[in-house]
């Protein structure tokens, strides 16, 4: 019977979110000193084909993504082409456009073959576009998630694993 | 001409409305290169006395991964003989093995590796693999950009071995010490608006070397000057100067001009 009622509680929470996507992102890049710089990481990032546009805010060294309708967003990978030009990562806010879903501190969803968990987060409902800040190692600094690894009791959030599914911990 | 560099300095230092640059003219930073990109350095060096004579050379770069990058170089000129000739090659890899990444600061440190062969003959007391000595040369270099300043220092040895068309005289030195010290800072734009800008980058570095044993030593002070044309292509111009010279060699009040293009991720 508990079987099921997971079952069911997974099918309900991947069917409340299956319309719901990514829609766009701001990254923070630590590191940049010039526009060379940020030129050598927009033109990395530009190798995703899940992205549509980037718009570059120099004095600031942020990065507006807009992700293309209905393509898969893998959040990992805006993390890797970072640091493939040889910078990182600092912040990260995602735009997830919701279909009414009631959240919760610890509710998770699932996207795209990935989990994520929500924390620090009071009883709400999302409806529309809600920013999100991702919380895992190598999207905030090192320092941050020392920190963040440091006061957590959850081996997901040190791992990245929830099983063998990618886990994403998010706060709004 | 002190004067000058004391006032450069003074300028550089309490920098307040500026950022930090790295992209050093006569050092490398211990940051590399984007992953998959491509440099291409075309690059003059020479002097006027006694008479003008220069050396050219063809250097590309590229971002192996993240963290390795290398360079290969070609050189030639007309330091040692009346017409230009070709001097043979180098090949360079940094390995950058320490990030400390926060918004406005970073800590970088990396490991280098050197090695040239070279035809010239040897009369200079200085052993440099940039055209005068085959050999190798093996270092670390560190990086602190500090908000508004960036500071680098390298420290490196260096071992010469018989050039490929003549030995290393009796009495000459084979191993040597090198070091530098370099600070830069942007001037302009104040504010970025597009990648189309032009920067403007001013640079002081020193540079030194000792062949220890030998009592033969030199440490040179380049200013620099630096623009950077649509976030690719970088142009240099570089005059070094004694502070301090204990050595024959080329280098002592030579200018540098160097035009950079840079393809980012080629693939």
């Amino acid at each position: 019977m508990k079987t099921i009622k997971i079952f069911i509680f997974l099918l309900a929470v991947t069917i409340g979110a299956a319309k719901a996507q990514f829609t766009k992102a701001e990254v923070q890049v630590s590191g940049l000193t010039c526009s060379m710089c940020s030129n050598a990481t927009e033109k990395s990032l530009r190798k995703l084909d899940f992205i549509s546009d980037i718009k570059a805010d120099l004095n600031r060294n942020l990065f507006t993504i807009t992700f293309k309708k209905d393509a898969a967003v893998n959040l990992d990978q805006i993390s890797q082409k970072v640091k493939a030009a040889g910078f990182s990562v600092s912040t990260l806010k995602a735009t997830f456009d919701f279909n009414n879903i009631k959240v919760s501190n610890d509710y998770h969803f699932n996207y795209n073959g990935n989990i994520y968990h929500f924390l620090n987060v009071g009883d709400k409902t999302l409806n529309g576009p809600v920013a999100v800040t991702v919380l895992d190692k190598n999207f905030v600094s090192a320092a941050t998630y020392k920190k963040y690894a440091a006061q957590t009791e959850m081996g997901c959030y040190k791992s990245g694993l929830m099983g063998s599914s990618r886990v994403y911990h998010l706060t709004i | 001409m002190k004067y000058f560099l004391v006032l450069l300095l003074a300028g550089i230092l309490p920098a307040v409305n500026s950022f930090a640059q790295e992209l050093y003219v006569n050092t490398e930073p211990a940051s590399n290169m984007a992953a998959h990109s491509l440099g291409i350095r075309v690059e003059n060096q020479g002097y006027f006395k006694p008479d003008f004579r220069s050396r050219s050379t063809l250097e590309m770069m590229y971002g192996a991964s993240k963290n390795l990058m290398v360079h290969g170089s070609l050189y030639t000129s007309d330091l040692y003989t009346n017409n230009y000739h070709f001097e043979g090659g180098s090949v360079y890899a940094k390995y950058r093995f320490l990030s400390i990444d926060s918004v406005q600061r970073h800590f970088r440190g990396a490991a280098f590796v050197k090695a040239a062969v070279i035809n010239n003959p040897l009369v200079n007391q200085e052993i440099s693999l940039e055209g005068d000595n085959s050999g190798i040369q093996t270092g670390v270099v560190f990086t602190q950009l500090l908000h508004k300043l960036a500071l680098s220092g390298s420290m490196s040895y260096i071992k010469s071995v018989n050039n490929t068309a003549n030995n290393i005289p009796t009495g000459f030195a084979h191993d040597a010490i090198a070091g530098s010290v370099s600070a830069g800072y942007l001037l302009l734009p104040k504010n970025y608006t597009s990648y189309k800008q032009v920067n403007v980058n001013l640079y002081v570095e020193l540079l030194g070397k000792a062949n220890p044993g030998y009592g033969q030593s030199y440490v040179d002070a380049a200013p620099a000057i630096q623009f950077i044309f649509n976030s690719n292509t970088r142009l240099d111009f570089s005059y070094r100067t004694p502070l301090m010279d204990n050595m024959q060699r080329n280098t002592k009040n030579m200018y540098l001009v160097r035009l950079e293009y840079n393809l980012f991720n080629l693939f």
